[in-house]
Formats: structure tokens, C-alpha cells, sequence
């Protein structure tokens, strides 16, 4: 699945329209099902996985990364987990790899 | 609010791409007026929202997210809502109220919902309407529920609303949470501290042995000669291994627990001598009780025609639109879906996929395919943090965890891990509350 948004286009159009015109421009690119399936992923990580505090933040760091490491969590592979390795083995490697593309590609504010 | 938009309706083969651009054209002219002409009119479609909890907020929220043309309103009483998760903490001294208050700024403010602060009286499932204390009536193409849970007063002999004020349950966190932190606090050095805990299922499985813990923290630091007394109805609780063994090196034996076959299970109360009743007779008398009574789902969804004899919401799991009545979502608390527990992160969850089925369904689309998960923070001390976690999937047409995902923290979890999870449950914390409100506490 890709969602990338255009960024440059996102950004021009967020810089010269009202907010409610920016908010349709991210809804017009707004994947329900893959948002759907990140949903969870926000109850630890903030909106968009943006939020940055004891939890790390997933917005816009590099997919290969994401999915390396989630795959390495379902793999039980990383060292002092303590939630990540169970909460992986939910997903298809698939789906792994859609969430880390879904949040490399978040648009930060 | 008035009735002047139109039920859904296609939008006549006019593109999001067309609409982008016809904005964008119009971006060239001088910007005035502020926000409100940016905010849509609800010409997708008209939901109304009740509940502010962490159900209806984060339904409200991703409802405006996913399509900004939905009319979206949420009814909610309460300016301030006081979340449940984490007031355990405040009960232990540590945590301050105003750090579970979280109110409605953002979701008027940045996604355009309209809120309104009464009470839902009545529904009206034929005529898709709902009638509010302050006379108005609000008109739905979809409406979503989530009432969290009411208590089923005299359910447990004695235990009626004259009762929690003197026995406070503080299983809905505000004014019975400082009510029962202003007992804890005037109880003398070497009393007993009883709560009562009730069969399943109820809100939150693992609140009342982290009520124990957080308390038994605040007693070992101001009254060391204290004691907790946990009676229970059962004989097997979440989390139970993790707790039983993380209160024996916290507290040593100053929390006791006695389940159902130890006749545990409380059968009458008598509030104002504090006093409670066993199965088999046993008389117990506390100096601060804590009755953690019997639950259904929050009454309007009785109103609405969409509970059962259990006295909660069964739903459809891929959408949670309630069984019984069309068009109305049910999410939280107040629902069955087991194996998913009756949890905050669960009702955010839930509001998620609630709130996709609707806008999928709003355009004529089926709903997108379920994912939930969960995890439940517990702190049995500061520093001493244990989890479960669970995703969990539509299976056979019924709601299934994952096979191998989620569980509990390890029994055999270095003191180290215990405390990177008591650091990530107010990292947890902290988020669902950005993610459901937009709020920082």
C-alpha cells in the first residue's frame, strides 16, 4: 500500500489555504484501512506517531528502519523489550511493512 | 441545533481533487473570516457523538480526521473529564487531579467539532434523532455511543447512591476520587483499608489490585501500620501472578487478598457502621471502604434500545454498530467484546474502527477490515510498572486475539524492566490522552 503524500504540493497548499482547506488536503490521502490498522499504534506513540516522550516517536523516520525493527521485535531479537514483541507478533510481516511505510511517511507539523 | 442539513447524498461526481482545487483557486484572494468558513457544513453526512470519554472523543476526533465534510457533535456534560486511568495514581499521592483533567479545546478548536456541554436525555432510533437537557434536538444519520458504565445501585444489598457517600466505589474518577483520597487521608495510623471488588465483567479488570497497590503505597509512607484488605468475588484476576508477586517484595503482608472459595465475596453493605457482609457471614469492618460495586452499561444506552439482559451493548465487530438498533455505534465500556477488556485504550480503539465503518459507510463503501489492540499499564509502586497487551482481529465473525501476540509482562522481569514499563505507562498515559483529546497533562 502506498500513502505517500505529495509533500511539496501538501506543503504549498497548506502555506496559501485556511485550515480546513489543509485538513481536506490530508483527507483526500487519508487511507482508511491502512489508518485503521495504525490506529492502535497512537494510543502509545501520540496521533500519527508524532509524539515524542518516554515512548519514542515513529513520524518520519526511515521505513527500512520501522520495519527492520518491528520485525525484529515480532522476532523476539531486541534485548530488554518489554510490549513491542508482543504487540508485533499481531501483524503480518506484510502489515509490518505497511505501518513502517504509513509512518515514515507521516507528514510532521 | 438546527436542522438545515441534508442527508448524505453522493457528491454528484465532484472529485476531493476538484473540490482541492477550486479551494486553491480562491486561496489567491485576500484571506478573511478566519476558521469558520473552513470548517465543513456537514454536507457528507450529520454524526452525533455522545460521550466525551476516551470512546467518544477519539470517535469524534478521526471521525473529522478521516472526512472534514462530517457535521460532527459531541454531546458531554462535563467541560472537564477526569479519566479513570490514572487515578489510582492520584489516590497514591502520585499524581495531582489537574493531571487527569482533559477537556475539549482541540477538537473544537483544530478539527471542527462542535461540542455541546448537557445531557442526552432520550433517543429516538426511528426518527434518528436524539433530545438533550437543554431543550434541543439533534438530527443524525449516524450517532455513536459511548456511555461508559453506570453502577447497578442495591445490585449488591445496600449499595445505593446514599451508600457511595459514605463508601465511595471512585470507579467514575472526579468527585468520588477526592472523596475517597480525603478518607485514605484521614484514616488513623494501623487501620484497614477494605475494597470490595466484584465479579466479572466490569470496568477495567486490573483497577482494583492497582487501587490496592497505589494505596497500600501511600499507607507504607504515612501510616505504616495500615493494612489492605482486598475481598473479592472471584477467584482469579487480571494480571494476578504479576501483582500477587510484586505486593510481597513492595508491601510484604500488608495487602491481603481473599477470592471467592475463601469467602471473599461481599453480599451486603452497610455504609454507615462500614461494615460489609460475606457469602458465609463473615462481618469485616473497615476504616475506609471502597466498594467497587456491580456495573451496566451508562443508562442512555438503554434509552436507545441497543442493550441486552446483561445489561450491556452487544455489537457488530467490524464496525461496532450496535446488534439491535441500525445506524447507531456503540463503543467502550458499555459494549461486549470480549476478549478485549473494558479498557480506555480499548474504547479509543474501538472509536477508531466505529468511526472508519461510518465514513466508509457514509460514502457507500464497506467498512475497512478491524484491527484493535490494547495494552494495560498496572503500577503496583512508583517504580514498578507490569503490562498485558493484546491485538486482536475479526476470526469466524467473532472478535479474537491475534494466536502469539500479546500477554504479560514476564513473572521472571529484572527490576529494570519493571521499571522501563512503570516510565512507559505515563509514556502510554500521556499519548492516548494527546490521541483522544489533544491534550497534555
Amino acid at each position: 500500500m502506498n500513502v505517500r503524500l505529495p509533500r511539496a504540493a501538501t506543503a504549498a497548499v497548506a502555506a496559501s489555504l485556511l485550515l480546513g482547506a489543509t485538513q481536506q488536503a490530508l483527507a483526500d490521502d487519508y487511507d482508511l484501512q491502512l489508518e485503521v490498522m495504525a490506529g492502535g499504534c497512537a494510543n502509545c506513540h501520540g496521533t500519527d506517531g508524532a509524539r515524542a516522550g518516554s515512548v519514542p516517536p515513529l513520524a518520519g523516520r526511515d521505513a527500512d528502519y520501522l520495519e527492520e525493527r518491528l520485525l525484529a521485535f515480532k522476532r523476539d531479537e531486541v534485548a530488554d523489550t518489554t510490549i513491542m514483541n508482543r504487540i508485533a507478533k499481531g501483524f503480518s510481516d506484510d502489515e509490518l511493512a505497511s505501518l513502517a511505510e504509513h509512518f515514515a511517511n507521516v507528514e510532521q507539523e | 441545533m438546527s436542522d438545515n442539513s441534508k442527508p448524505f447524498q453522493s457528491r454528484l461526481g465532484v472529485s476531493r481533487r476538484q473540490v482541492l482545487k477550486g479551494l486553491g483557486a480562491a486561496s489567491s484572494l485576500p484571506l478573511i473570516g478566519g476558521f469558520a468558513p473552513a470548517f465543513a457544513t456537514g454536507s457528507d453526512g450529520r454524526v452525533v457523538v455522545i460521550g466525551g470519554g476516551f470512546g467518544g472523543a477519539t470517535a469524534a476526533k478521526y471521525l473529522k480526521r478521516a472526512n472534514p465534510n462530517l457535521s460532527v457533535t459531541l454531546v458531554e456534560p462535563a467541560q472537564t473529564f477526569y479519566t479513570c486511568p490514572f487515578s489510582n495514581l492520584f489516590l497514591g499521592g502520585l499524581r495531582e487531579m489537574s493531571k487527569i483533567a482533559h477537556g475539549y479545546d482541540e477538537l473544537r478548536d483544530r478539527y471542527g467539532v462542535e461540542v455541546v456541554h448537557t445531557m442526552a436525555q432520550d433517543i429516538d432510533p426511528d426518527g434518528h434523532s436524539v433530545s438533550l437537557a437543554n431543550g434541543d434536538t439533534l438530527h443524525y444519520d449516524k450517532l455513536v455511543l459511548s456511555p461508559g458504565i453506570d453502577i447497578r445501585w442495591n445490585a449488591l444489598e445496600g449499595y445505593d447512591e446514599a451508600a457511595a457517600e459514605l463508601a465511595p466505589h471512585a470507579w467514575k474518577a472526579g468527585p468520588q476520587t477526592e472523596l475517597l483520597k480525603r478518607q485514605i487521608e484521614g484514616m488513623d495510623d494501623g487501620g484497614t483499608f477494605v475494597l470490595v471488588a466484584p465479579e466479572n465483567p466490569f470496568r477495567c479488570p486490573p483497577g482494583p489490585y492497582e487501587r490496592a497497590s497505589m494505596v497500600a503505597h501511600y499507607l507504607a509512607q504515612h501510616k505504616p501500620s495500615s493494612k489492605v484488605l482486598i475481598l473479592d468475588a472471584k477467584d482469579n484476576f487480571s494480571k494476578q501472578g504479576l501483582f500477587t508477586s510484586g505486593w510481597e517484595q513492595l508491601y510484604g503482608d500488608s495487602i491481603e487478598w481473599v477470592g471467592l472459595s475463601g469467602d471473599g465475596r461481599v453480599t451486603r453493605v452497610d455504609a454507615e457502621n462500614r461494615e460489609v457482609e460475606t457469602e458465609f457471614g463473615t462481618v469485616h469492618r473497615a476504616d475506609v471502604l471502597n466498594v467497587v460495586p456491580p456495573q451496566k452499561a451508562g443508562w442512555i444506552a438503554e434509552r436507545a434500545g441497543v442493550t441486552d439482559d446483561s445489561g450491556w451493548v452487544p455489537v457488530k465487530p467490524e464496525s461496532f454498530e450496535s446488534q439491535q438498533v441500525a445506524d447507531i455505534y456503540v463503543v467502550g465500556d458499555a459494549t461486549v467484546a470480549a476478549p478485549m477488556p473494558k479498557s480506555g485504550f480499548c474504547a479509543n480503539a474501538q472509536a477508531k474502527v466505529a468511526a472508519a465503518a461510518i465514513v466508509a459507510a457514509l460514502r457507500g463503501d464497506s467498512a475497512p477490515e478491524p484491527y484493535w489492540s490494547n495494552t494495560c499499564y498496572s503500577l503496583i509502586g512508583p517504580e514498578y510498572g507490569i503490562s498485558v497487551a493484546g491485538v486482536y482481529r475479526v476470526m469466524d465473525g467473532a472478535i479474537a486475539e491475534v494466536e502469539g501476540s500479546g500477554g504479560l509482562s514476564p513473572s521472571d522481569a529484572s527490576p529494570e524492566i519493571r521499571q522501563m514499563e512503570a516510565e512507559y505507562a505515563v509514556g502510554w498515559y500521556n499519548a492516548i490522552c494527546q490521541d483522544t483529546w489533544g491534550t497534555e497533562a
